[in-house]
């Protein structure tokens, strides 16, 4: 899942982008409304955790203004404003959730989580797609009882294409996806990446799930067993 | 909440005026009733004196005779009192029997011995009635009895009555009134000073929850995070000190902005010599990292100047907008740092030619909380307190701190305090 983290005060950015980093999930970080307007037109985020107050740009403005451009990831606001009016501004500007600083890592991690289930495939804490189940919590991924491990990267790449099944996916759109902002991949990391997770899936029986879509990306295609 | 309160406090003033009022009106009523009632006695008594004095009880033969042919309307040798308005009038002997009566018939005999009385007839007009003793030589020759309606007077009370029914609701409307208009007059520092504090305490609710959240969430990271990594595990200690020691400075400066209201215990001030302080401010100064980059200046005299103050607070503030200064001029520029008397003030003030403060920002700068530029003071480790306790400090002295700017020129702060 990729995160767009919006907030001003260096020392309490860093700690959350640590957190939800080594969470798995991707995140990409912004000191301000501005930079965070720019990453927004730029990327498409599966969840934005947003403080209000916010140099150049509010958060308040920026959740509006993000809803007005039709997007429809979840928001979340982090704040410290705490009165039962700001909590009704916030939700009413778009936020899906909010949360009033100082607020608890674990806390937050779970409506992270919460947010993120808002997909038709999430089963517990993981993804099905047929009878293929991919644990977020323990970066496994599993087929008719039998487990196989994944890395972190793999289970990003095959958590973002469990999220999109059945669309072609161009390479830019997982590159854009799966990499931090700033942080260009080498030419092969992709096809190094897809080829990797392949030969976990193999076992499984499912290596030929992830097809290669010839000029344009690659495509989840989930078969039933039979 | 601040209308409820003008309600409460223009019904709680009308209330206790309306009351006054309606008291007052009773008694100037009570007042008039009696004075009424006086004067009508006094008519009564004058126009029955004027009968009593015309009884003749004469001795005849030891026998004693009473002539009452010349008394007004009993006897028949005199004209009747013009516009007498007597509605009865009987003598009665001294054994108190009916001799002679004028008006409608009285009883035989009189049940009592003198005074004035207000009696109701059937006709349900009220009288006032007086009985009158009537000595002649002393002896008792008998009892005059009269009454006149007391129409006029009831009129007239009716008439005050009317004139206290209309004025006392106009005016009891115009106390409401009144009432309202001072309730507001009376929330308007109230709801001032409490859009000030509501402001104060929503900023200082945020710079004190920024650091909260900056330690919490780096320790929280610290003992969730995975990584045995000893240095990123120091440095984030090195980052939660960093920012606690932020944090203490910011409270101190909070605790000090809530004991410094007001004027300073005369005990605590002592005979200051501001021209000794600042040499010492500026030889502590110039060796401060802040200053090194520009030219400090004095321009100090050579007698000593004295204020009642203290010292340290003095010097708190001054090291304060030299901070400011040297902070917020660029390096090669210049911040002065001049001393001089004024009539009866001693006069401090701090120029420099740095950035200066937009001029729309300039009301405010003085104000908790403020700072022109949110991101840099942030940077620069400041809260914008600075000013707000130097301006407090200055004004618990009796002193006045002013502020001159142009933006991308300079700044002049000026303080001054009254010499001893």
């Amino acid at each position: 899942m990729r995160i767009l983290l919006v907030e001003d005060d260096l020392e309490q950015l860093e700690p959350l982008q640590g957190i939800l980093s080594e969470a798995g999930y991707i995140v990409d970080a912004a000191e301000d409304g501005e930079i965070a307007q720019w990453l927004i037109s730029q990327k498409n985020y599966d969840l934005l955790i947003v403080d209000w107050m916010l140099p150049t740009i509010s958060g308040l403005s920026l959740c509006r203004q993000y809803r007005l451009s039709g997007k429809n990831a979840p928001v979340l606001m982090l704040t410290a404003k705490d009165t039962t009016a700001d909590k009704v501004m916030g939700l009413d500007a778009g936020a899906d959730d909010y949360l009033v600083k100082p607020a608890d890592l674990v806390e937050l991690l779970a409506r992270v989580r919460a947010l993120g289930r808002r997909v038709p495939n999430w089963q517990g804490y993981s993804l099905r797609i047929a009878d293929l189940q991919l644990h977020l919590a323990e970066l496994s991924v599993e087929r008719s009882q039998v487990k196989v491990e994944l890395s972190p990267r793999e289970g990003q790449l095959l958590e973002y294409l469990m999220r999109h099944p059945n669309q072609v996916l161009t390479r830019n759109q997982i590159e854009d996806a799966l990499w931090e902002c700033g942080m260009e991949p080498e030419s092969n990391a992709l096809t190094v990446l897809i080829r990797k997770l392949r030969q976990r899936l193999q076992l499984l029986g499912a290596g030929d799930w992830i097809r290669t879509v010839y000029g344009m990306g690659y495509r989840l295609n989930p078969q039933e067993s039979n | 909440m601040f209308n409820r309160s003008r309600r409460n406090l223009a019904s709680w003033f009308t209330l206790t005026m309306g009351s006054i009022l309606i008291m007052f009106a009773a008694i100037v009523y009570y007042w008039e009733v009696i004075d009424k009632l006086e004067e009508l006695d006094r008519l009564l008594y004058k126009k029955t004196s004027v009968m009593a004095a015309n009884v003749k009880s004469e001795l005849h033969n030891g026998q004693r005779q009473l002539d009452l042919e010349h008394v007004p309307l009993l006897g028949s040798m005199v004209q009747p009192l013009p516009d007498s308005q007597l509605v009865y009038a009987s003598w009665y002997d001294e054994q108190k029997q009916l001799v002679q009566f004028f008006g409608t018939i009285p009883s035989d005999r009189l049940s009592i011995s003198g005074g004035f009385d207000t009696i109701k007839t059937d006709s349900k007009v009220w009288l006032r009635q007086v009985t009158l003793p009537v000595y002649q030589n002393s002896l008792l020759i008998g009892y005059l009895q009269a009454a006149m309606p007391m129409t006029a007077t009831e009129n007239a009370l009716a008439e005050f009555r009317m004139v206290l029914a209309i004025s006392a609701p106009i005016t009891l409307g115009v106390v409401a009134l009144t009432g309202w208009w001072l309730g507001g007059l009376a929330m308007q520092p109230i709801r001032h000073n409490y859009d000030h504090l509501q402001r104060f305490t929503a900023d200082a609710s945020h710079e004190l929850r920024s650091p909260l959240t900056a330690i919490i969430s780096n320790a929280q990271y610290g003992f969730l995070s995975k990584t045995t990594d000893l240095e990123v595990q120091r440095q984030r200690f090195h980052k939660i000190f960093d920012v606690a020691k932020s944090m203490s400075t910011l409270v101190s400066n909070l605790l000090f902005l809530a004991r410094y209201q007001g004027k300073l215990p005369t005990e605590s001030l002592q005979v200051t010599d501001l021209n000794n302080l600042l040499v010492q401010i500026i030889d502590d100064y110039a060796t401060q990292p802040d200053a090194q980059h520009l030219s400090l200046v004095s321009k100090l005299l050579n007698n000593s100047i004295t204020v009642l103050g203290d010292a340290d607070l003095l010097r708190q503030v001054v090291i304060n907008l030299l901070n400011n200064s040297c902070k917020y001029t660029p390096a090669g520029g210049q911040v002065q740092l001049r001393l001089f008397t004024q009539s009866r003030w001693a006069v401090i003030q701090i120029i420099d030619n740095g950035i200066g403060i937009p001029e729309a920002d300039l009301p405010y700068i003085f104000e908790r909380f403020y700072r022109v530029d949110k991101k840099r003071s942030r940077q620069t480790g400041g809260f914008g307190l600075g000013l707000a306790i130097a301006q407090q400090i200055i004004q618990a002295h009796g002193g006045k701190i002013s502020i001159k700017s142009v933006f991308q020129k300079g700044t002049t702060l000026e303080i001054t305090l009254p010499l001893k």
